[in-house]
């Protein structure tokens, strides 16, 4: 009798894992920061959409550790079912693997690639006491003070970090870098004129540059932000190379079936098109990008040779 | 007559019906989350984010705020009842107000808490309302350099924190500090005393500690007394406080809102040390003959009447600046931004509705929170009335469940439990947990503080004796380790001679 | 040398200080010490080892001098019953899902109590893990499964 059950059951459970259509239960996305950071708001943000058009709850589980490490290693080694998605940052995906000894994951290996969410432009901004009206007056100044102007970042190894590596690098000059737990104290720091210049995304420091708290030099992205039209890129002023963007993206096992990776894909755009979503995420500050998953691969590749290259000349280390 | 425009404007939006409903709500969410070990504000706010989308946003934010405020609330009830402490400021909670509850006197502790939060929570509304935008301005003047010196005037205090041995004190501090620094360094990035275990690059969770030094480890220690603990507590006396009990404490609870009033503003981690520094200032002038760490009601009064005052003047760098002074405040700053709102010293010019309405709110679920929590200390009372040996599994259930929700981690469960077996060793050896989890806090902002101000000096000493309000600080934590140590030396002396 | 050491509790909580602050001076080794001006990250963990260290040779000098309880008797039945039934629950929790490892944990940890009857235990038990999957699951959203996939469900 017994045998018969479990046989059933077991039946059961087979051709229910081989017909039914993808989803018939609920698909967690893992945010592998703490609840309420931008990666989580993106990712939560786009749950009730995401949900209306799979037929099924989709939840935020926060797995937080190691910048992300922990997280990503752990949707690394989920079944590729579709049901066990990555929502990560620039960080997770192109910068980890060159800073972390032992990065229990490949960004471009172990994950079926889906796609960039959302991107927001950085912004160069400095505390208005210091005597720099643009860059290359803010140049000038790091070359009379080599080594002693602070750069507050958000944290050792954070996009923000290797961007001021970076704009040294190309500008040939140099500061002291000085690492947060996180942006905001980082921002408070800067606002208070603790700190001196940094290169902050631009949704947390719109409000300060408004008020006159902070001094926007120059935007990171391919373009103006359409929040500061007056402040020039640094492509602009000739630093080509100065090009940081931060940016939402999500991932799945390698290895997801044809039909459920369309079935995710489709999802996620409904939802990044969807106009109130898109309203929700573009208020704060980020555009909308919502690439085709042949799109993020090919950008994933330019972003991993990019930071590879600043943390190797910009010889950045955690220890 | 600004001030009374401004405030009529703000209760006038607070209380439309939606907003006192969403305000009610978030306290009693506030409270359950806060009751519950280990469940925290932030997260519960983080997932009801999306819930709050089609608000309007001063409706959202005024239930976001209900969740933080309620939390600390429902925090030191935990504590008091059953010795756990949920997050920093319920550790010197637990102190005195368990010693209380072991007496017969949870009731009162309650009342205590309860009352001192509220007159609390109405003079720090009151004060943001007065003066928000000078106090942030006076916030930004702590850089680093001060930072560490009032880490260092609040270490010096600590050790009042001890009624044992100055040496274990001291021992146990070192060992907080220690164990705060396992974990991804801050300043460098590498990791320290992790032994290459993902599980360990962030460090230990207070959280993880608190509930195995207090939670299993006193679940252990009390049942090898065997049936003891039953009797202790069958016999509840004081549930209600008398208006001479209640003139008493007055005094308490205006001090501590002020130490809390102040420090809460400190966007840096001040609101951390509120409810030490307001056991250390209750300790010191108390006239009680009942010890502190006995039961003492000041001890329950002060810290948490500084408790709540911070958590409502931390939403001061919050509203003013669009500083987050803690994650809570971080998620408001992004519920903000979702509803189009940007943070910055505009939301009072640009959005004054929204902010004073904010404000009107947070007096109001303080009312709430008085309102719904006296009736409920009778039925608390009774709770921990139950048979021992029923509650401690429930005890165990929650710090678990608590334990796993923080990181997603069974990691975290069995270091609890490894903390548990610590917890109960040291109190063998009579060594006190207090002031290794107040080591634990303030060890890794220390460190931080002191290399972040080095760093940013180029390495010169000198900032913090050349800056006026870090100098002060420090002058401060040398006089203050001189008036704390001299009499525990006297007091330790008259102990060998007992002996 | 039991009876040369006059306060035992003292002995070997300063034998706690000074051999953890002997491994956190050893395990700091591996990290940049740095200098006092620009400090690495070995520097706190080193300082704050040789004062631990220092704590607990003055206690452990100190043992010798004042007179002290002994230390009472280690309770292992309920050290292993509680902490072990807490392992055991996060060992389960993911597998097994909430319910069957609340369950095994309620009755392990009572088991713990002079007190323990199985029929009150079991009782408790079942209230202890329905209320936790309405409050937690239901209510408050926690991850958790409640019969967890090793069932098939």
């Amino acid at each position: 009798m017994k045998k018969t059950i479990m046989a059933l059951l077991a039946g059961l459970v087979m051709t229910a894992g081989a017909h039914a259509a993808y989803p018939d239960k609920p698909v967690t996305i893992i945010v592998p920061f703490p609840p309420g950071g931008s990666t989580d708001m993106v990712a939560r943000i786009m749950t009730q959409k995401m949900s209306e058009k799979l037929g099924q709850p989709v939840i935020v589980e926060n797995k937080p550790g190691a910048t992300g490490a922990i997280g990503a290693a752990q949707v690394k080694r989920s079944a590729p079912d579709g049901y066990t998605i990555l929502c990560a940052s620039i960080g997770v995906w192109a910068v980890n693997p060159f800073l972390q000894k032992n990065l229990a994951y490949d960004p471009a290996k172990d994950f079926d690639l889906l796609t960039v969410a959302v991107k927001s432009p950085n912004v160069l901004v400095i505390h208005p006491s210091v005597p720099a009206k643009d860059v290359k007056e803010l140049v000038e100044y790091l070359k009379l003070k080599p080594n002693k102007v602070t750069f507050p970042s958000s944290g050792a190894g954070s996009s923000d970090h290797l961007t001021a590596a970076l704009f040294w690098m190309s500008t040939g000059t140099t500061g002291i870098h000085v690492p947060y737990k996180g942006g905001g104290p980082a921002i408070a720091d800067l606002v208070a004129g603790h700190a001196e210049a940094s290169f902050q995304n631009l949704n947390n420091v719109i409000g300060h540059i408004k008020a006159g708290k902070l001094r926007a030099l120059a935007v990171t992205a391919e373009k103006r932000a359409a929040l500061l039209p007056d402040v020039p890129t640094m492509v602009e002023l000739g630093y080509k190379d100065v090009v940081v963007t931060s940016w939402q993206a999500f991932g799945a096992p390698k290895g997801l079936p044809t039909d459920v990776k369309k079935a995710i894909h489709e999802a996620m755009m409904a939802a990044l098109k969807d106009p109130e979503t898109s309203k929700k995420l573009t208020d704060p500050g980020f555009e909308v990008t919502a690439s085709t998953p042949e799109e993020f691969a090919k950008f994933l590749q330019a972003e991993l040779a990019k930071w590879k290259t600043v943390v190797e000349v910009g010889k950045v280390t955690l220890d | 007559m600004e001030i009374l425009a401004n405030l009529s404007l703000g209760f006038s939006t607070a209380l439309s019906l939606a907003n006192l409903f969403y305000c009610f709500v978030g306290v009693v969410l506030g409270t359950l989350i806060g009751v519950l070990p280990g469940l925290g504000p932030v997260a519960t706010i983080a997932m009801l984010l999306p819930v709050t989308f089609h608000f309007q946003p001063v409706t959202a934010l005024i239930m976001l705020a209900g969740i933080f405020y309620g939390a600390q609330y429902g925090g030191s009830t935990t504590a008091i009842l059953v010795n756990l402490p949920g997050e920093a400021s319920s550790v010197i909670t637990a102190l005195d107000g368990h010693a209380m509850a072991k007496r017969g006197e949870a009731g009162k502790a309650l009342a205590t808490a309860a009352i001192g939060s509220f007159i609390a929570g109405t003079i720090a509304t009151f004060l943001i309302a007065l003066f928000a935008p000078p106090l942030a301005e006076m916030a930004l003047k702590f850089g680093p350099a001060e930072y560490f010196s009032l880490l260092v005037l609040g270490l010096a205090v600590s050790i009042v924190l001890a009624h044992g041995s100055l040496l274990h004190a001291l021992g146990m501090i070192f060992l907080g500090l220690l164990l705060g620094i396992i974990g991804t360094d801050v300043n460098s990035g590498a990791e320290r005393f992790t032994f290459g275990q993902p599980w360990l690059a962030d460090g230990v969770n207070f959280v993880v500690l608190a509930m195995g030094m207090y939670g299993l480890g006193e679940i252990i220690n009390n049942l090898e007394k065997k049936g003891t603990r039953d009797l202790m507590l069958k016999s509840v006396s004081g549930i209600r406080l008398s208006w001479t009990e209640f003139k008493h404490i007055l005094p308490s609870i205006l001090r501590g809102t002020a130490v809390g009033s102040f420090l809460g503003i400190l966007p840096g981690g001040g609101a951390v040390l509120s409810s030490f520094a307001a056991y250390a200032v209750e300790k010191k002038l108390s006239k009680n003959p009942i010890p502190f760490g006995e039961g003492a009601i000041e001890g329950v009064a002060g810290p948490e009447s500084a408790n709540n005052a911070g958590s409502q003047t931390s939403f001061i760098p919050m509203l003013t600046l669009g500083i987050p002074s803690n994650p809570t405040m971080a998620i408001m700053i992004g519920a903000m931004m979702i509803h189009s709102i940007q943070p910055g010293p505009s939301v009072l010019t640009e959005q004054p509705a929204l902010f004073w309405g904010l404000i009107a709110s947070m007096w109001i679920g303080n009312f709430f929170l008085i309102v719904l929590n006296l009736p409920m200390i009778s039925i608390w009372v009774k709770l921990i009335t139950a048979p021992y040996h029923l509650m401690f599994p429930v005890i165990i259930v929650f710090c678990s469940i608590g334990v796993i929700s923080i990181n997603n981690t069974e990691w975290d469960v069995f270091m609890m439990a490894f903390f548990g077996f610590a917890g109960y060793l040291f109190s063998k050896l009579e060594c006190e947990p207090a002031p290794m989890l107040l080591g634990f806090i303030l060890g890794p902002m220390m460190e931080e503080y002191l290399r972040r101000a080095l760093l940013m000096s180029s390495g010169d000493f000198s900032v913090f004796f050349t800056r006026p309000l870090s100098a002060t600080l420090l002058a401060v934590a040398v006089v203050a380790l001189v008036v704390v140590l001299l009499p525990s030396i006297s007091k330790k002396r008259e102990e060998t001679f007992k002996e | 040398m039991s009876s040369l050491i006059r306060h035992p509790k003292d002995f070997f909580a300063g034998l706690m200080y000074a051999a953890i602050g002997i491994g956190a001076i050893l395990v700091a080794r591996n990290y940049n010490f740095g200098t006092s001006v620009r400090m690495g990250p070995g520097y706190f963990p080193t300082i704050l080892g040789g004062l631990l260290v220092l704590v607990g040779v003055i206690s452990m000098i100190r043992a010798f001098t004042r007179e002290g309880e002994r230390i009472k008797s280690i309770s292992w039945k309920e050290i292993v019953l509680v902490l072990g039934s807490v392992a055991l629950f996060g060992v389960l929790v993911r597998g097994a899902g909430l319910v069957p490892s609340l369950i095994l944990l309620v009755l392990i940890s009572a088991w713990a109590s002079d007190k323990f009857k199985l029929k009150t235990a079991l009782l408790l038990a079942i209230l202890t893990s329905a209320f936790s999957t309405l409050v937690f699951v239901k209510g408050l959203g926690l991850p958790f499964s409640i019969i967890g996939p090793w069932f098939g469900v």
